[in-house]
């Protein structure tokens, strides 16, 4: 998936002024990647996410001292997105070879249904609050 | 898993351009660092710390990306991707290798056979993932990746 195009960059302006279109933009096309990734089968809208929040994450390491506290939280929750929905991949990839051992299967299917659970639950308990307050900070 | 190193002299005010300089230089010394060990199979953290080094440096040559000459990004970002994707290959087996020998060893008996032959069918696409990233581990590979990546990091402090 590319990455959406960051507008107005400036070589010569401070590096926080820029960090803020970045982030925004890294942060909005995360948010508008969520809604079909909520779905349990939507196994490519769960990897598009999944890159998304690797791209958000790689830009708040880089940023987050220019944003306070709140850039770390969402650096930590954007982390912890990419690590279950990379684990849920996971399963995707191997599924397939899969098909002719049963145990395996099983074990895939039902590991599946575990991380997919855990994304939503860490999304709707977690996400929007933060993704607000790391709006807030970027406009501060 | 590494962390991601601090960039020395972080300055939230600092010209934007001044500071990609910086953060290319490290992310790059993080990749170099990484270098060794990395086709050791019975160690394959040394391959995931790299790859992630990787794609940190890769993440920060598109994030920098208006403050480099376009030609010179374009083309250390495209050698840093080839390295990223070589490195990915090779994990893409690790992960599963590891994931199917603990689960055979808990796995029922009639399935035994069956994990076993994926998994060496595995050891053969490792085999090969290795074979294709060795020559770009190569010191002098390397070193010439290094040295186009200072010049990009020159550039952007001109």
């Amino acid at each position: 998936m590319k990455a959406r195009q960051v507008e107005g960059l400036d070589p010569a302006a401070p590096l926080r002024a820029n960090a803020v279109r970045i982030v925004a933009t890294r942060l909005a096309e995360l948010r508008d990647l969520a809604e079909p990734a909520l779905e349990p089968g939507a196994a490519q809208a769960q990897h598009d996410l999944r890159i998304a929040a690797k791209r958000l994450r790689y830009v708040l390491e880089l940023t987050e001292s220019c944003f306070g506290p709140e850039a770390a939280v969402a650096r930590r929750l954007a982390k912890q997105l990419q690590g279950v929905l990379g684990d849920l991949h996971d399963c995707d990839v191997m599924l397939p070879s899969a098909a002719e051992i049963p145990s395996l299967e099983t074990l895939l299917r039902t590991r599946r249904e575990l991380l997919f659970k855990q994304f939503t639950e860490l999304w709707r308990e977690q996400a929007e609050a933060t993704w607000l307050a790391l709006e807030r900070a970027l406009a501060a | 898993m590494a962390r991601a190193r601090e960039v020395p002299g972080f300055d939230c005010g600092e010209e934007f351009a001044a500071a990609a300089a910086r953060i290319v230089r490290v992310r790059a010394g993080e990749v170099f660092e990484h270098a060794e060990g990395v086709l050791d199979v019975e160690e394959i953290e040394h391959l995931h710390d790299m790859r992630v080094a990787t794609r940190r440096l890769r993440a920060a040559l598109e994030i920098c990306a208006p403050c480099f000459p376009p030609k010179r990004h374009r083309k250390a970002l495209k050698r840093v991707k080839r390295l990223a994707d070589a490195l990915g290959e090779r994990r893409d087996r690790d992960v599963e290798i590891a994931f199917l020998c603990e689960f055979a060893a808990e796995a029922p008996a009639e399935d035994r056979e069956a994990l076993a032959a994926r998994i060496e069918v595995l050891r053969a696409e490792q085999r090969q993932a290795n074979e294709a990233l060795a020559p770009r581990l190569k010191r002098k590979r390397l070193r010439k990746l290094r040295r186009r990546l200072e010049k990009l990091a020159k550039a952007a402090e001109r």
